[in-house]
């Protein structure tokens, strides 16, 4: 398992968390490089059908990144991501997945270095749970 | 040829015009009758019956089409649904000869198997595919039939028979069908405490040897198995639908009538049940979940209003809302909008958004999100009870199986 590199889809969100992410990157933060960013308009753009899709397709991880609560762009996006991803959360376990490959935090436009820790975090705890149970079964 | 058909030929020759504007008329007295009291019922349900008429005039110029119903994995309710067409089935024996049938008719796996390729007109194959024999027989017809039918939701999205992939496999369902229900455990350990009885693949009788099907670890729906032309999603489609669907077939039969492009579902809207609904929904948030015996039902308002979990705003119209309209929530049998793949996605965004913000969100960790969010049991099952089979994930999975 030691040469395992995970696969992670990460959602940012427009306004705070994808420019957390460039502000990692123009500080030059390192991170590994195993995640690949998608930039939605808001954290409550990201449809549970997108984050399943992920899964489908053999992404080890997903990470859901979006503005802290009550920083919205849209004022209350962020609260109800945070409902849905909490009930897909509990549908992923139902299917077998351990519900920690799908995480959600809050990232904020200045938090380059949160950023990074996150995803440095994440990247260890999928590696620690070894690659998605469903590659496993589609190989 | 049928007797009345005989008997109304010419009249019906002479006035198709007649005959197509009556069954319509007849749809709205019906629904009249029915007791749906709201005004615009017949305006909301956006489906009448296509009624084939009272009568066909006899046999189609070419001679009888071929027609095969058959059953999967299924409960039986589609077949009784055909038969749901009351009088008008007989003019579905004036059409064609129904040569498989299994709730109805005889006509085995070896007459079909006698047939050329192609010679069927129509299958109409209800269920999901779960066993040997389905599979075969599924794959069988598709070789023989022109055109092939996905009759109700087990055929099209997996229905129930797919809440079966939720469990690791077929082993695991055999030994707790045969040693862990009530009835058969005390069964089990009454008469063969060392070795319970299971039912076998094969077995080695005296006369020879006698096989079952073997049963599939994973449920899958027809159009994962064989190339399916048409769709008729519902649990059962209704009348209405069939109508449509025999329709189309019998104007193909005898007017060389182009059939719908291939992959239609047949008797959906393009909207969601809400647009068919009569309630009124005022846009309140579920602060509770209830059953529908846990509440005294209003009979106008919306029922996601009332704490009903209602499958409603993403499941494809066409039904009529029937559900609905007695105080029962939409489970979800239409399947997604056309859209969407994934139905319980779809509604489970909908209902966490009816989850109202509160004063103290901003400052409130993620477990009190799980604790609020915990009310709904059982997501899974409730949400994909239906399309199951043809969900992304589509089974369960296991962490960490090496």
């Amino acid at each position: 398992m030691a040469d395992f590199e995970p696969r992670i889809v990460t959602f940012c969100c427009n306004w705070c968390s994808y420019a957390g992410a460039d502000g990692a990157g123009v500080a030059r933060l390192q991170m590994p490089t195993n995640f690949r960013i998608i930039r939605t308009m808001c954290s409550a753009r990201v449809d549970p059908e997108f984050i399943l899709r992920a899964f489908s397709k053999g992404a080890d991880g997903v990470m859901v990144l979006g503005c802290h609560p009550a920083d919205c762009h849209y004022i209350g996006g962020n609260y109800r991501a945070r409902r849905r991803i909490a009930l897909l959360r509990m549908v992923l376990e139902q299917y077998g997945f351990d519900p920690k490959r799908l995480k959600l935090e809050w990232v904020s436009a200045s938090e380059g270095e949160k950023f990074q820790k996150t995803v440095c975090e994440f990247i260890d705890t999928i590696k620690a749970l070894g690659p998605t149970p469903l590659q496993k079964e589609a190989n | 040829m049928g007797f009345f058909s005989k008997i109304f030929k010419k009249e019906e020759k002479a006035e198709p015009a007649k005959k197509a504007a009556a069954p319509v008329k007849d749809a709205a007295k019906e629904a009249a009758a029915c007791g749906c009291e709201t005004k615009d019922a017949n305006a909301v349900v956006g489906l009448q019956a296509a009624d084939l008429g009272e009568l066909l005039p006899g046999a189609p110029p070419g001679g009888k089409i071929k027609l095969a119903i058959y059953w999967a994995a299924a409960c039986g309710g589609c077949d009784v649904s055909i038969l749901d067409t009351n009088e008008r089935i007989l003019t579905v024996g004036d059409m064609a000869d129904i040569v498989m049938w299994p709730i109805a008719a005889d006509g085995k796996e070896k007459d079909i198997a006698a047939m050329d390729d192609g010679e069927i007109t129509v299958s109409i194959i209800s269920g999901a595919v779960r066993n040997a024999e389905n599979q075969h027989m599924v794959k069988l017809l598709r070789q023989k039939s022109k055109i092939v039918v996905a009759y109700g939701t087990c055929a099209c999205f997996g229905g129930s028979p797919a809440l079966a992939n939720l469990v690791s496999g077929a082993d695991e369902i055999l030994d707790y069908v045969y040693t862990k229900t009530p009835t058969t455990a005390n069964f089990q350990a009454d008469y063969s405490k060392d070795k319970p009885v299971i039912p076998q693949y094969s077995y080695q009788a005296p006369e020879g040897e006698l096989t079952l099907p073997m049963l599939f670890d994973t449920v899958k729906t027809l159009d994962q198995v064989i190339d399916v032309d048409y769709f008729v999603p519902g649990c059962p489609p209704l009348q209405e639908t069939i109508s449509h669907m025999l329709k189309a077939v019998a104007d193909f039969a005898y007017a060389g009538v182009a059939l719908p492009p291939k992959g239609t579902m047949i008797g959906v809207t393009t909207k969601t049940l809400c647009e068919e609904c009569p309630r009124k929904k005022e846009n309140a948030r579920i602060t509770k979940i209830c059953e529908p015996y846990q509440v005294n039902i209003d009979p106008e308002k919306c029922l996601m209003d009332q704490g009903i979990l209602c499958l409603g705003p993403a499941t494809i119209g066409g039904c009529g809302a029937r559900c609905t309209r007695v105080g029962q929530p939409c489970r979800g049998c239409y399947g997604p909008t056309e859209d969407v793949q994934e139905q319980g996605a779809s509604i489970f965004t909908a209902v966490a958004s009816m989850f109202p913000i509160r004063e103290d969100d901003g400052i409130i960790g993620e477990d009190e999100i799980i604790e609020i969010m915990s009310t709904i049991k059982d997501p899974l099952g409730y949400f994909y009870a239906f399309t199951l089979g043809k969900s992304l994930i589509k089974r369960a999975v296991k962490e960490g199986g090496q």
